[in-house]
This record gives structure tokens, sequence and C-alpha cells, in this order.
């Protein structure tokens, strides 16, 4: 018993010096598991490669520029997506949080858009657009836009009406409200907007490339179960979990620390 | 310096969903002269809050008039600063900017403006907690911000709605001879609104008692300044003036 706690001790220790290894040290009884159970060929090969198998298919991937590409193109087509579902969905939330007509005007049409969901839209979009990247921008854009939308009206509604009162008695305009109270007061919501916003944003993508694409994460997965390749269905699977790890803990969470966290307004 | 006048001020507050009417503000005529510290007093429920709310332009009044330096006020403006008993600091504002905010909607340059807000921060004895943000601060340390960061817009009338209210006991009475120190310094309109009858007294040149919506009564408050508690304590004017305004605010 002493002993486990003595290994757990060096642990936390080693964990606070390196960081990354917390991150990575729950997944070695993972990979274990996996290259276990591999090894033991439980199931046929063809159907369940090893970790090494898909290691040298990323390797290969790499190698021969496909995968660089692949990759690139689906974070480009998150982040124009992304972008656009911001810049859209972050002025209509303020819009509808702060005005009356505009909220009894939109509310019940966004609830109702929201609802029809975003791949539930390709059979539509595929008429209008075909197959291509703008029915692929256009399901992210959409996704985004919701959870930004909704969260931002949530947030603008949450920041306390004395404070604008406050700013109004210190010279602020109409304006400097909304940039100086309003969009900060906000801000917490906004991020979760965001986060969820990207991570639905994220699942349409690799939906609509499975479904519509010609290249991409999605369509790498789907391309390799027409040619019967399991290892390449693994390594896709592998890098949207990893890929979402990173935009998580090296974007998100920093802005988070250092807005609604630093200011009190959300507690840890 | 500009005085604040009030007119034949009235106030129906309407609750469209159930229909009825609130009379708040009768008919509430008072002056404060320019560079005059003028406490208003009155049980819960009296109208302060309506009134100060009026003066800011927060809510539109029903009826009379509200003039600073003559001049009919129309929604809010920096000619009024406003401490709120929440002070109402900009949690995402560090003191500094959050003191600097009214020279900045001024248009005042960045240097020029946090200079003018660490003199008032120093005023204060608030210089250490220039950097911090407010939640890092005690809830006494906030509200000396918050009229600090109303006072560094120099403003013409300083409005106060109980901005003592929700700190504890000691502090409350440092902040209140801070108040009075700060005060003598630069001398602006002051209406200070609050239920605690000492409060009043202590700080004020005149106390006015409000009732039901209407002025009952004003005393003149005489006393020699700087106040400290200590010497109001034993001061028999104090102790016979506390008395007969508590009467008028009981008979209210
Ligand atoms: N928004 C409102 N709608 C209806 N009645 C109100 C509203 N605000 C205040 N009142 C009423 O007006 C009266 C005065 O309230 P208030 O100005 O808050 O008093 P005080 O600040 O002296 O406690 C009270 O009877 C209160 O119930
Ligand atoms: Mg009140």
């Amino acid at each position: 018993m002493i002993l486990v706690w003595k290994i757990w001790g060096a642990y936390v220790r080693l964990t606070a010096r390196f960081p990354s290894v917390a991150t990575l040290m729950p997944f070695v009884p993972v990979v274990g598991l996996w290259a276990l159970v591999a090894h033991l060929e439980l199931f046929p090969k063809v159907f369940f490669p090893s970790p090494l198998d898909v290691w040298r298919s990323f390797i290969d991937l790499t190698w021969k520029g496909i995968l660089p590409d692949y990759l690139q193109d689906s974070v480009v087509r998150l982040a124009v997506g992304a972008a656009w579902g911001m810049a859209l969905g972050i002025p209509l939330g303020v819009l509808i949080g702060m005005n009356r007509i505009a909220y009894r005007a939109l509310w019940p049409v966004l609830l109702f858009l929201q609802a029809i969901g975003d791949i539930a839209w390709l059979p539509i979009l595929v008429i209008w657009f075909g197959y291509g990247l703008v029915t692929m921008t256009f399901v992210i854009v959409y996704t985004v836009l919701f959870p930004v939308v909704l969260n931002t009206v949530l947030g603008v509604r949450s920041v306390p009406p004395v404070l604008a009162r406050a700013a109004q008695s210190l010279g602020a305009g109409r304006w400097s409200v909304v940039w100086e109270v309003i969009l900060p007061g906000a801000l917490p919501n906004i991020i979760t907007g965001l986060r969820n916003g990207l991570g639905y944003g994220w699942r349409a993508l690799i939906a609509a490339e499975i479904i519509v694409g010609t290249s991409g994460i999605g369509f790498l997965m789907f391309d390799a179960r027409r040619a019967g390749s399991v290892v390449e269905i693994f390594l896709g699977m592998i890098i949207l979990g990893i890929l979402w790890y990173i935009v998580d803990s090296w974007v998100l969470a920093p802005i988070e620390r250092t807005t609604g966290q630093r200011w009190g307004l959300v507690t840890r | 310096m500009k005085g604040l006048t009030l007119r034949h001020l009235s106030k129906t507050y309407f609750d469209p969903y159930s229909g009825t009417r609130v009379d708040a503000i009768h008919d509430v005529s008072l002056q404060v002269e320019a560079g005059e510290f003028v406490s208003v007093v009155g049980p819960s429920g009296c109208g302060k809050t309506t009134i100060l709310n009026m003066i800011a332009g927060f809510l539109p009044h029903s009826g009379g008039d509200i003039l600073v330096g003559g001049k009919p006020v129309k929604g809010p403006g920096p000619d009024r600063g406003v401490v709120f008993q929440s002070f109402a600091l900009f949690p995402w504002k560090t003191v500094l900017d959050n003191v600097a905010f009214g020279p900045k909607m001024r248009g005042v340059a960045r240097a020029e403006r946090e200079k003018i807000a660490r003199e008032y921060l120093a005023i204060a004895g608030l210089s250490e907690a220039a950097g911090r943000y407010p939640s890092e601060l005690s809830g006494g340390m906030q509200q000396r911000v918050g009229v600090v960061r109303a006072l560094a817009n120099d403003p013409d009338v300083l409005l106060m709605d109980e901005p003592f209210a929700s700190v504890d006991a000691q502090t409350r009475m440092t902040l209140q001879e801070e108040l009075t120190r700060i005060w003598a310094e630069k001398r602006n309109t002051v209406l200070f609104i609050t239920h605690d009858v000492g409060e009043a007294v202590f700080l004020a040149d005149r106390v006015v008692v409000l009732t039901k919506g209407r002025v009952l009564d004003e005393i003149k408050v005489g006393l020699p300044r700087p106040r400290k508690w200590d010497d109001a304590n034993k001061d028999p004017e104090f102790q016979r003036l506390s008395a007969q305004v508590l009467e008028k605010v009981r008979a209210a």
C-alpha cells in the first residue's frame, strides 16, 4: 500500500515537471490493451490491426504526402467555417440578446433551424451546390453558428444591467457599451458556444467529407473502407481524437484561463 | 461645479402585465447647491432609489423637472457620476482600467488617463491594487474603487445609492471617514442616499428626510470638517442632530 502511494507521489511530481506526461500516461494502458488484443489475434488481423500497423501506415501516408494534404484540407475547412460562424454568430447573438424585438422575431426561427441539424441539410445542399467545398463550408458554418448565437444571447443576457448603467454614467455611448461591457461580459459564454460549435463542426465536417468529400480526413477514412484498409480507418479515427485534443488544450483552454477565470466570472 | 435642482418631480410605475400603477414619487422639490453634500434618508420603499435613478437618467420621470446647472437632464451622462450599492465594477478590467474608464470615454489618451487614474487611486490609498482585478479585492476596497472611478471622471454631481450598505460595520466607518476627507478636497456636489440616520448626519451638510415619495423635512448639519467617528460619537451636537433626524424618519 505504501509502495503504491510512493509511486503515485513520484508520478505526481513527474507530471508537475512535465505536464505532457500527464496527457500521455492514461493512453499507455489503452494502447497496451489494444496491442495485446491484436497480438492474441482475437479478431482476424485484417479487421483489427495492431498499433504498430497503424504507426507504419501513418509513416507511409505522411511520406507520400497524402496525410499532410488531407489534414490541411480538413483543418482549413474547419477554421474557415468557424471563422464565418463566429463572424456571423457573435453580432447576431449580441443583437438578439440586446434587442427585445429582434429576440421575439428571431429566437423561434433559430430554435427551429437548430433542430434541423447539420447533416440533415446535406441532401438539399448537394442538389443546390453539388459535391464540393461550398456544401461542406455551408454545413460547418451552419453547425458552428447556432451554438455561438445561442450562447452569445445567453451571455449578453447574463451581463448585469447595472454594468451598462455604470458605463453610461461614465460617458459611454451605445457602441462603447457593446464593446466595453456587453462583449467582455458575454465572453465566457461565447467561448462555451465556440467550444461546442467547434466540437459539432468537427464532427459535421468528417461526416460531410465522408458523404460529399474528395479529400480530408473523413474522405481518407471512407476511401479506406472502399479499399478495405482497416488500418487507415483506425489511423483516421486516432487523428481525429488527437486533433481535437490539440484544439482544445492549445487554443480554447488558454483563452478561458486568461478571460473568464482570471476575471472571477467563472469558477474553476 | 454645478448645482442640482428637482422641481415637482414625480414618478408613476406602470406594470403592463398586471395593469397596476404605483405612485412611487408624488411631488419632490429639492435644491442641492454647487459644492454641497446632501443626504437623503428614509425608510425602505420610500422612493430613494427611484429618485436617484431618475436623476442618473436610468429611468424616465413622469412629471416635473430635473436640472443640473440649470439644464434639464436627458438620459445617463458623465455629468452625473454614480456610485452603486453593488459596486458595479467591470470585472474584466483592472482597478486602474476601471478608474481610467471615464476619461477613456472622454477620449483622453492612454498615458494621460492612466496618470489621472493613478492620482485618484493614490488619494484612496489604492495604489498597490492598480493592477489587480475587482474579484481579487475585498468589498471595502471594491467600493473605494467605485467611488474613485466616479470621481476620476470629474462629474458635476455625484450620486450615491447606499454605497456602503453591503460592507461590514468597521469598514463602513472607515469608508465614511475617507469619503468626508476626499470630498473636503474635491468639493463635488453630492446627493447621498441612505437608510442609515447616523451615516446621513455624519457625511452631510444637510439631511433631507423622505417619506412615501414626499420630502418630510430638511435638517442643516453644521458640524466641523474633517469629521471623525471618534469625535462625532462624543459630540453632543452630532447626537442631538441624529436623534432629531431619527425622530423624523420614524414618524415617516
Ligand atoms: N420597477 C418597479 N416597478 C414597480 N414598482 C416599483 C419599481 N421599483 C420600485 N417600485 C416601488 O416604488 C417604491 C419605491 O421604491 P424604491 O425607490 O426602490 O425605494 P427605496 O430605494 O427607498 O427603498 C416602492 O413601493 C417599490 O415597491
Ligand atoms: Mg433603494
